[in-house]
């Protein structure tokens, strides 16, 4: 005889009715059920509970679906509620809707404004004609200007570059960089371990 | 080429690369050759952290190398000139690793660091020869004889930064000897790092452009050094934006001597004012007494800020950096012409700056006031 204390909780046994118990303690129920006749009754219970459920689920499905079975007044139901709705929406259509255009507008406008008056203010000509000259020859109005780099520096060296291949003498970036022949640039430093003034050059031809 | 050729070109670089560590030559991509006659040999070499790696469809072979040469000749060495080469590129480019202001004494080893970044196509066929060549071509002696293929004209270089590092050095104990500290910490920039010399992005690109839009002429003032067997009279450049093209300069010898070579120093003033100077550039003229010529630099020169944005030329100058006679004698300012040429105390601090006074500045940062009086000691005539 099992104890009432160790009986599987009735929402485990509902569970179990349905069959929608894990693997292993599902199996650990069946097993207690099948030795327990009080949990048993409970759970034939529940399975005629559930199979009244679905019986009058099926009657109130077909319930509904002869209600619907009108199909002409129930288009001409929801037309006539479409056509309410779209009358409703151009009445308030133009309510309140051309101040926020215009605020949004002029909002615009004079940002705008305020750009090419900062712009005009603080970056040099220079620069812009470089843009125009670099969207223009993004968008195709204007060839790209052929010039071949000989030799560039950045803050990590300096880079010889020819058929893909490129040669960079490195440096710290406290070097002092500079010109040191017609095609020629050079990197000074002091060389942090031994302490000696360290010139890497490197010649473009 | 496929992929898997370039995955079996990276692997056999890679190989190269693990065993290059014990190998007596660095392995199949860093040769290192000195003639068997040279003053200066090859003791061994560190590779540090190298390392090589494929990048896109190229390999690229990062090289830290620090180089132990002795020297074997029977004079004081006071600078080398290591010319570093790349297979791929020895039609378009070389580099060279320059270590002025030496006190090498005979049987004496000392290291050269090479740090450099190749990037080569993994298409591009190998041959048997190491990937970089590392050759010595110039050893510069103290008493200013020298040694070497003087290929890249270093001979040249090192003898200007011998005179300027003698020149400096003789400046500094001076005042050290007459107890002048004040202005002895101000030439030394108060050993503070940042009031080293100004620095700038430099491209240089193939001559003339053929883009003239935006093209100024812009007239170069000439800074003349009273001393100078050599003087610049006027100049002109075109200008536009950031860049500097083609810049000419008269220039005219009042010595009695011929010169054989001028190296033409640049200064460029930025939109803001500022003013930097931009390096000096060497060029063969030969110049009879009381002669004029013009000295043209073909090619553009485009200036950035250290960040990459670009500088905007406001002004450009000019100064006689050094002069070479026809008889090998050469001519560089003394400080007091640096003193008298200017009034503005931050261009005349640029015009002084040597790769001497740059190594002792940052002695004096380091050691103090004792540091760099010994190290003064160590160059005076007599102490070897």
């Amino acid at each position: 005889m099992i104890e009432r204390a160790s009986h599987p909780s009735i929402e485990t046994l509902a569970l179990h009715s349905a069959g929608d118990m894990p693997l292993f303690s599902g199996w650990r129920t069946r097993y207690h059920v099948a030795h327990c006749a009080e949990c048993e009754r409970e759970v034939q219970l529940f399975r005629s509970a559930t199979a009244e459920l679905k019986r009058e689920a099926s009657a109130e499905t077909l319930t509904g679906f002869e209600a619907i079975a009108d199909w002409p007044s129930l288009e001409r139901e929801m037309v006539g509620n479409i056509g309410v709705g779209v009358d409703a929406a151009r009445c308030i259509e133009g309510v309140g809707s051309r101040r926020p255009v215009v605020v949004r507008f002029a909002l615009a406008a004079a940002l705008l404004v305020l750009f090419a008056a900062g712009w005009v203010t603080h970056i040099p000509s220079e620069q812009t004609q470089h843009l125009i000259a670099t969207l223009r020859s993004f968008t195709g109005f204007e060839r790209p200007v052929p010039m071949g780099t000989v030799l560039r520096s950045t803050p990590e060296g300096i880079a010889v570059r020819t058929q893909g291949a490129t040669l960079t003498i490195l440096h710290p970036r406290s070097a002092v960089v500079s010109l040191s022949g017609s095609s020629a640039v050079a990197a000074r430093y002091v060389d942090e371990d031994t302490g000696q003034v360290t010139i890497a050059n490197v010649y473009g031809q | 080429m496929s992929m898997g050729s370039s995955w079996r070109a990276f692997a056999f670089t890679a190989i190269s690369l693990a065993t290059a560590g014990g190998a007596e030559n660095g392995g199949q991509w860093l040769g290192v050759q000195f003639p068997s006659d040279s003053p200066v040999l090859f003791v061994s070499f560190n590779m540090g952290p190298s390392t090589v790696r494929p990048r896109g469809v190229s390999m690229a072979l990062d090289l830290h190398a620090s180089l132990m040469l002795r020297n074997v000749g029977n004079k004081p060495i006071s600078g080398l000139t290591l010319r570093v080469e790349a297979e791929d590129l020895k039609a378009s480019g070389k580099g060279s690793v320059i270590m002025p202001s030496l006190n090498v004494q005979p049987g004496e080893v000392f290291p050269v660091r090479i740090d450099m970044e190749l990037l080569r196509p993994f298409n591009v066929p190998k041959s048997d020869s190491a990937l970089v060549q590392v050759s010595l071509d110039c050893a510069l002696f103290t008493d200013l004889t020298a040694y070497g293929p003087d290929k890249l004209h270093s001979r040249r270089a090192l003898l200007v930064f011998e005179l300027e590092a003698k020149r400096d050095r003789r400046y500094l104990a001076k005042l050290l000897e007459d107890d002048r500290l004040p202005q002895l910490r101000e030439e030394l920039n108060f050993g503070l790092q940042d009031l080293n010399p100004q620095q700038l992005g430099l491209e240089l690109l193939r001559a003339p452009s053929p883009d003239s839009r935006g093209e100024r002429p812009l007239a170069v003032s000439p800074v003349s050094f009273r001393s100078s067997p050599v003087q610049p009279l006027r100049g002109a450049a075109q200008v536009a934006g950031n860049e500097v093209r083609g810049p000419r300069v008269e220039v005219q010898n009042i010595s009695r001597k011929a010169v054989r070579s001028i190296g033409m120093g640049w200064i460029v003033r930025d939109e803001r004012g500022r003013e930097f100077v931009a390096g000096s550039v060497p060029s063969a003229l030969n110049l009879a007494p009381v002669a004029t010529a013009s000295m043209v630099e073909p090619g553009t020169l485009r200036f950035s800020r250290p960040t990459g944005q670009p500088m905007m030329i406001g002004g450009l100058m000019a100064f006689v950096n050094d002069v070479e006679f026809a008889d090998g004698k050469l001519w560089i300012p003394s400080r007091a012409d640096i003193e008298e040429a200017t009034s503005d105390p931050v261009l005349r601090r640029e015009l002084a700056s040597s790769p001497e006074q740059q190594r002792l500045t940052e002695i004096y940062r380091k050691k103090g006031m004792s540091g760099l009086s010994e190290e003064l000691r160590r160059f005076a005539p007599g102490s070897n």
